[in-house]
């Protein structure tokens, strides 16, 4: 962490709401697999091969939501941490004020402990912080990962929607399209958060 | 920060700070009391969060930190006790006295190792060794839970917003002219305090006790005769009013 201990919680809560929204977008994904489901059930033998791919859109959506939730959960304990240890390196700054200004105070050493003690509770926070932001870093990784497959996805449902009878194609189409605007949004999140991330290291 | 003496014996001391030229220019200028006793000392109304190192400096040129078991808090606001935070790493032994009215408030200035001992509605006490302390309810002056401390011995009383002035950090520390001390007091009374009828409640109870000195939180101390003006001034004076109206 730098001095700018403010920014850290500016990021983390930042990161925290693009994650919100990012389940938001997500569960909006669930929304898209279940219309599909219905359309192919509708248009019968005609979508048969769309049907596996509407599986695979509702676990894409699962693990988006599971995901961003886990990732917002890290975030808010993240925001708490970098509380915390600016309220430690302020103590740390008032007490070396004070042990400029009263260095010929008969008690100053009294002070001693206290200066100890939250050093040790600032280190202790800076471990935990460090640990959080790998966790971070590995869990949107992870669903920025799971989110490419959304392109094949998306090719994957205009092969199988062009097989479709006629009157399913558009639909279908739009499913597919769905899809990937939908998977696109989720990722902007990603990648907003992933640059936040490296304000936060 | 100044410090100065108020009262010493063999059991027990007054100390006030104040007066500090090195706060922020906007800040409005407070005083700050402790009690001494032989192995514990009591810290009133310890401030703001910007006088937190000048407090502390000036604190351990009078005793080492770990004497100071008590803090008080008159009540909830911020130039009363935000630096709650940075105590609570300094004397994380400690215990907090303030208005059980106002703890989960109070909470918020970021506390997790002093302990909050909230005073009832009715007062209580403190003993520091041999000294005994009391806590005077003065709720609604001006906040809706509020207290004052009494020290029977010392004939002290700290009062909190109660007889405080708004003056510049270089006035005296005592009230040396009663008469044109009014004009520094009396919009601070009007204004901040709301309830007439709390008003004089509390001069009520405070002229059944014996009272040598006045010790406000911003201002200056009353002394001796000054402190029956104080009282006869506060029981004649309308308050709750804004520029001097209803």
């Amino acid at each position: 962490m730098s001095d700018v201990s403010s920014n850290y919680f500016v990021a983390a809560a930042t990161i925290a709401a693009k994650l919100d929204y990012a389940t938001k977008v997500a569960q909006r994904l669930s929304l898209t697999a279940s219309n599909a489901r219905a359309l192919t059930l509708r248009a019968g033998q005609s979508a048969a091969g769309f049907r596996p791919l509407t599986d695979a859109i509702h676990r894409l959506s699962d693990i988006t939501v599971s995901s961003s939730k886990k990732i917002n959960a890290i975030a808010a304990v993240l925001s708490r941490l970098a509380v915390e240890k600016y309220r430690a390196d302020s103590a740390l700054n008032y007490f070396d004020t004070i042990y400029l200004q009263a260095k010929k105070s008969q008690h100053i050493g009294s002070l001693d402990d206290a200066y100890a003690q939250t050093q040790v509770k600032q280190q202790g926070l800076m471990v935990k912080y460090q640990k959080k932001i790998k966790q971070l870093t590995q869990e949107l990784e992870a669903v920025e990962g799971e989110l490419r497959s959304a392109v094949v996805l998306k090719v994957l449902c205009q092969i199988e929607a062009s097989q479709a009878g006629l009157a399913y194609q558009d639909a279908l189409n739009n499913v597919a399209e769905n899809v990937e605007s939908i998977a696109e949004t989720i990722k902007e999140q990603i990648v907003f958060s992933r640059q936040q991330v490296a304000i936060l290291q | 920060m100044k410090s100065e003496k108020l009262y010493e014996s063999n059991e027990h001391a007054w100390i006030v700070f104040g007066r500090d030229i090195d706060k922020p220019d906007l800040i409005i200028d407070t005083n700050q009391y402790m009690v001494t006793s032989r192995n514990n000392a009591l810290l009133m109304d310890p401030g703001g969060i910007e006088l937190f190192s000048s407090m502390l400096s000036a604190v351990i040129k009078e005793l080492p930190a770990h004497k100071i078991t008590h803090l008080f808090a008159s009540h909830q606001d911020p130039d009363i006790i935000s630096s709650l935070g940075l105590w609570d790493l300094a004397l994380p032994n400690a215990t907090l006295h303030s208005p059980w009215l106002w703890e989960g408030f109070i909470r918020h200035f970021g506390m997790q190792n002093i302990e909050y001992d909230g005073i009832p509605d009715e007062g209580g006490r403190l003993t520091l060794d041999d000294v005994s302390l009391e806590f005077i309810p003065a709720h609604y002056l001006h906040s809706s839970g509020n207290f004052n401390v009494y020290d029977p011995k010392a004939k002290i009383l700290m009062t909190g917003d109660i007889g405080a002035a708004i003056e510049g950090a270089d006035a005296p520390m005592f009230v040396d002219d009663f008469d044109e001390h009014i004009g520094k007091m009396k919009m601070f009374h009007q204004r901040w305090m709301p309830s007439n009828r709390a008003k004089n409640d509390w001069v009520r109870r405070v002229r059944e006790l014996d009272v040598e000195m006045m010790c406000p939180q911003h201002g200056r101390i009353f002394k001796g005769d000054d402190v029956k003006r104080f009282l006869d001034w506060f029981e004649n004076l309308e308050v709750g009013l804004t520029k001097g109206k209803r």
